[in-house]
């Protein structure tokens, strides 16, 4: 949001200079908007979910701007039928405005309809220290991506994000606001993220974080302990520093006076 | 073997995301058996720069145009293709030499794939080049299944582990919503002895590194070098464990039962057992 602010600034001048009356003035600001996080492209579903949610908190939602994001959609994206999606939300009374985290393919279409590009975010974030040596810097940004197919349901709600398949070396999943549950093993060189807890009913391999926003009674549970580093709310281990009788077990891990602790389960 | 025009044919990218585990010997053999089972057949070298297959398919005298020039439009599909002098089902479309692997795009590859079907090959084998960038993504791009080489050791395996991920993610079939690709492992230069010995990682611990259904195992040997200096893949000399191995891996990968060999250690001989 704040890349555009350079050139608006400098739009601004021109109409300054243009016209001795000033018309309007243009600032690049963090205006408050619902950013609506779509993990499906059927538009139906799509509608359906909304209304329900609308219905709960009516007030809130009428003539609300809406920011789309298509970063949890991966290479889903491409599927998304813009100009239906536009006139469904309207039917919904909201007023999208814009979108973010589009591929450079779709711009085109999600600009016929209607809406703003806004420049993509960087990767998911991921906690300073945890991500000094990002294990793949090109690596598929993947919040529950096409990937590993996770039967994730909206953040909103505050169910889990369930990841049925292996997280595969490279693979990062983020679980925004939420818990994130993986069913199968996350392997070296892969990364799962939570806001909350970090579930793995499988051997943990990779890196895995919880509490990425700071979150400080978030855990990390896994089966088998194997971890290339475990990090909750910055506070990190290596796996150097996880005792032999602790390697290869089922563990958790939680924050305790700053520090990180692994026990038993 | 006279045969109608095939319903589908069937796109398999050999890959494994590090060099030298085979995926070039495992092109050509693979390409080889099928071939031999009367399946009109095609080796596609995605290796544009490096151009191997041609030479472990004995062909490489006889390559006027390649994969390069049929994408930009100057040469015809069949001016390329080279028929195999020993297996009349068998072709190949050799890689460029002279150029890199920019000049491959989804576009043009899509193309040649799709006059590929018309021509009604039954198996596309496409030889994928190391790495997980452009090369290897285009050879994957449009495959239905996907035979993973990968050999037993770690770093083989975690990049093969890096390239099934590719492979859920970034094909035409992930970005189509269609059903995923189905992969293969296949684990090469299998050393029993060495397992035996700890020295090398065991079937069972590829297979839960990785999550994906064993295609086989093929044996470290001698055979794999001196067939590929000859240009004659090895499944064509039946007497070795490497042809004996790959056959397996054919019959099993066109939907055949074959047990699992060469994960153990030769049976040792009557006085051997007795005093084992």
């Amino acid at each position: 949001m704040l890349e555009t602010a350079p050139e608006a600034r400098s739009e601004s001048r021109s109409a300054t200079s243009s016209k001795r009356q000033v018309a309007f003035d243009l600032k690049g600001t963090m205006a408050p908007l619902t950013v609506l996080r779509l993990r499906a492209t059927d538009v139906a579903i799509i509608e359906r979910q909304l209304r329900v949610k609308i219905a709960q908190l009516p007030q809130l939602f009428v003539d609300a701007p809406v920011l789309l994001d298509l970063g949890a959609l991966g290479d889903d994206a491409a599927a998304l039928p813009f100009a239906e999606l536009v006139q469904a939300l309207k039917l919904c009374k909201l007023v999208p405005v814009a979108v973010s985290n589009v591929p450079d393919a779709l711009r085109a279409a999600a600009v016929a309809a209607g809406l703003g590009v806004l420049q993509p975010q960087a990767a998911p974030r991921v906690p300073e220290r945890a991500a000094a040596e990002p294990a793949a810097p090109e690596a598929e940004v993947a919040a529950p991506d096409a990937t590993a197919r996770p039967t994730a349901r909206p953040a909103a709600h505050g169910g889990p994000v369930v990841v049925t398949q292996p997280v595969r070396s490279g693979q990062i999943v983020y679980a925004q606001n939420n818990d994130l549950v993986v069913l199968a093993s996350v392997n070296a060189g892969a990364q799962v993220i939570a806001d909350g807890h970090v579930h793995i009913y499988a051997t943990l391999r990779g890196r895995a974080v919880a509490g990425a926003q700071g979150l400080l009674g978030a855990r990390i549970f896994c089966q088998k302990l194997e971890a290339e580093l475990v990090a909750i709310s910055g506070a990190y281990i290596m796996p150097d520093e996880i005792p032999a009788e602790r390697r290869g077990k089922p563990a958790q891990i939680y924050l305790e006076n700053g520090e990180c602790r692994i026990a038993g389960l | 073997m006279v045969k109608g025009r095939p319903a589908v044919s069937k796109v398999v990218v050999v890959t494994s995301g590090k060099g030298g585990v085979g995926k070039t010997t495992t092109s050509a053999n693979v390409a080889t058996g099928i071939a031999m089972s009367g399946k009109k057949t095609v080796a596609i070298d995605f290796d544009v720069g490096l151009r191997n297959l041609d030479l472990v398919m004995g062909c490489e005298r006889r390559v006027v145009y390649d994969f390069v020039n049929v994408i930009r439009g100057e040469a015809k599909l069949n001016q390329a293709l080279i028929r195999d002098k020993r297996i009349e089902t068998l072709h190949v479309l050799p890689a460029s030499q002279t150029r890199d692997k920019d000049a491959l795009d989804p576009e043009g590859v899509g193309r040649i794939i799709g006059e590929l079907r018309d021509m009604g090959f039954d198996y596309i084998i496409c030889d994928s080049p190391a790495g997980i960038e452009r090369g290897a993504q285009m050879a994957m791009f449009y495959a239905d299944e996907a035979i993973v080489v990968t050999n037993p050791e770690v770093s083989s395996v975690r990049d093969s582990d890096r390239v099934l991920g590719l492979l859920a993610a970034k094909t035409s079939r992930a970005q189509a919503g269609a059903p995923p690709i189905h992969p293969h492992l296949l684990l090469t230069r299998y050393s029993p002895a060495m397992v035996k010995r700890g020295e090398m990682l065991s079937v069972a611990d590829v297979l839960e590194l990785l999550g994906i259904p064993l295609l086989g195992v093929i044996p470290e040997s001698k055979a794999v070098l001196q067939s590929s200096n000859k240009g004659t893949p090895a499944i064509l000399d039946e007497t070795t464990d490497v042809a004996q191995a790959y056959l397996d891996v054919v019959y099993r990968f066109m939907g055949q039962e074959r047990e699992h060999r060469f994960i153990e250690e030769e049976r040792r001989g009557f006085f051997g057992r007795l005093f084992g």
